[in-house]
């Protein structure tokens, strides 16, 4: 008879979720809880950043804090509400975290991979915003760089459209 | 005696040495009777011709609002940017007061923050300092603790001005005046691109922001106070500020669906929606279309801002690399 106490523990796949308040972002959520919610063996690492103006755009150190204070206010209750919708679909409540990041200044991108690696998540999902190319052009493209940069992870842009019911 | 302000503190001046400092560069006849002196500037609206600014010991004399107008529209007065007289010696100052505007800028028809920024500009200042290729000044506070900025007043042409191919066959201009203009944009160019290696941006990079200093014989960027929110690439306003810049000089002027109906009427057909800026709809970006001895090196950085590109520049230094190799083809052409 096999002995399953000699087997390797194996480990969780871990799936970090990048979003902010925006449906498309919501949708990549939608998207993992019906996709892999309910199976065993992963963990979902939901992150918020906070993509704050630099000093420059605030009259005073004061007014950029108050800027920052009141997103992270908002963006808590955003991610409260969608590790919820995890546990709702399944994930067990001990495999479901949230984590909140301001990037000062720097690419949302940079900063999402930069927590990726650091956690080390397998696959990283995020919102597809769907922007025109004049846009993507003057505003740069969140999802376009993480498929250019992100190394040893797989990245799912999420199409808001094409969520599962 | 010296004068006090409104606060009760001595400014460092009276009356009567003002207008002995003012009587060195100004006729007698044009010195008020009283100065009205002004150390806090925060209503800028109020500081007004011949009065007094006085900046850290240092009295400023003011004259006129500058004023700012582009695409046909009448000028329209900055009321916090003043022209000044140093009365210390005589040299003619930009002041530039504290104006926390926030606006929506927009893009052809694109929409983003954006705010002036008086601590972004004193930072650059600072930075760029016996820089021949940006304007040159300090920053004060003024006693209210504004951020002031005394910039030297730089005479000469804007950019938009002198690069034009009015009035000449644009094969003539492209051929004889081009290759000089070229050179000193890429010099402008690098000047970018240091601001850019120290994380700074420019932030308003136009062809009316670019001064050919008729003292040095030197291209000079003015007025970097715009600021912008956050964006995956800060530099990339910049950069097409740049790109426009280069294709405006390259063609001696906008070449507009409106120019080739006008003058080259035979061209339009060839002309798609690939050929034109990515932003600015009515500007035609595929130059080579409607010049074609522009070389094909330059002209293929005209088509990184153009509607049918697919590769963008991620920073300053692609954009010069190719330059550079496109400047040899100009030579060479």
């Amino acid at each position: 008879m096999e002995n399953h106490k000699s087997l390797p523990k194996l480990k969780d796949k871990h799936i970090m979720i990048a979003v902010d308040e925006s449906e498309n972002a919501k949708a990549a959520l939608l998207f993992v809880a019906g996709f892999i919610g309910g199976f065993r063996g992963f963990r979902a690492t939901i992150l918020s950043i906070i993509a704050a103006p630099n000093r420059d755009l605030f009259a005073s150190d004061g007014e950029r804090q108050k800027w920052i204070a009141d997103k992270r206010e908002s963006l808590l209750i955003v991610l409260e509400r969608y590790r919820q919708i995890l546990i709702q679909a399944g994930f067990p409540k001990t495999k479901v975290r949230t984590e909140l990041v301001v990037s000062d200044d720097r690419p949302v991108s940079s900063v999402i991979l930069e927590k990726q690696r650091e956690i080390r998540s397998c696959a990283l999902v995020v919102g597809r915003r769907g922007i025109s190319k004049p846009e993507e052009f003057l505003f740069g493209s969140v999802s376009n760089a993480l498929i250019h940069s992100a190394n040893n992870c797989s990245v799912w842009i999420i199409e808001p459209t094409c969520g599962i019911e | 005696m010296m004068t006090k302000i409104a606060d009760g503190r001595d400014v460092g001046h009276t009356q009567q040495s003002l207008r002995d400092l003012a009587s060195q560069w100004i006729e007698p006849s044009r010195i008020p009777k009283k100065f009205r002196i002004i150390t806090d500037t925060s209503e800028f609206i109020r500081v007004d011709y011949d009065d007094i600014v006085i900046l850290d010991n240092s009295p400023f004399l003011i004259r006129h609002n500058q004023k700012e107008g582009r695409f046909g529209m009448d000028d329209q007065p900055k009321f916090w940017v003043k022209s000044a007289i140093d009365l210390s010696d005589g040299s003619k100052k930009i002041i530039k007061l504290v104006f926390h505007e926030r606006f929506e800028a927009r893009i052809g028809d694109l929409f983003f923050d954006c705010i002036r920024s008086p601590l972004k500009e004193a930072r650059i200042l600072d930075l760029v300092r016996e820089h021949v290729n940006f304007m040159q000044g300090y920053p004060v506070k003024d006693t209210a603790s504004n951020i002031v900025r005394v910039i030297d007043f730089i005479p000469g042409q804007t950019m938009a001005d002198y690069a034009s191919a009015d009035g000449i066959k644009h094969e003539e201009y492209f051929t004889t005046s081009f290759p000089a203009i070229l050179k000193e944009y890429i010099e402008t160019v690098q000047a970018i691109l240091f601001l850019h290696r120290h994380n700074e941006i420019h932030g308003d990079i136009r062809r009316d922001h670019l001064l050919r200093d008729a003292t040095s014989n030197r291209l000079r960027w003015i007025d970097f106070d715009f600021a912008h929110g956050p964006n995956e690439n800060k530099f990339v306003h910049d950069l097409f500020g740049l790109g426009n810049i280069l294709m405006y000089i390259a063609g001696g002027r906008d070449i507009t669906m409106q120019v080739l109906q006008d003058e080259m009427p035979h061209i339009r057909s060839a002309i798609t929606e690939d050929d034109f800026n990515i932003i600015f709809h009515n500007r035609i970006a595929n130059l080579r279309k409607v010049f074609p001895y522009i070389p094909e090196a330059l002209n293929r950085i005209f088509l990184h801002f153009s509607m049918g590109t697919t590769v963008y520049y991620d920073n300053t230094e692609e954009l010069l690399d190719d330059l550079i190799r496109a400047a040899d083809a100009v030579h060479g052409a």
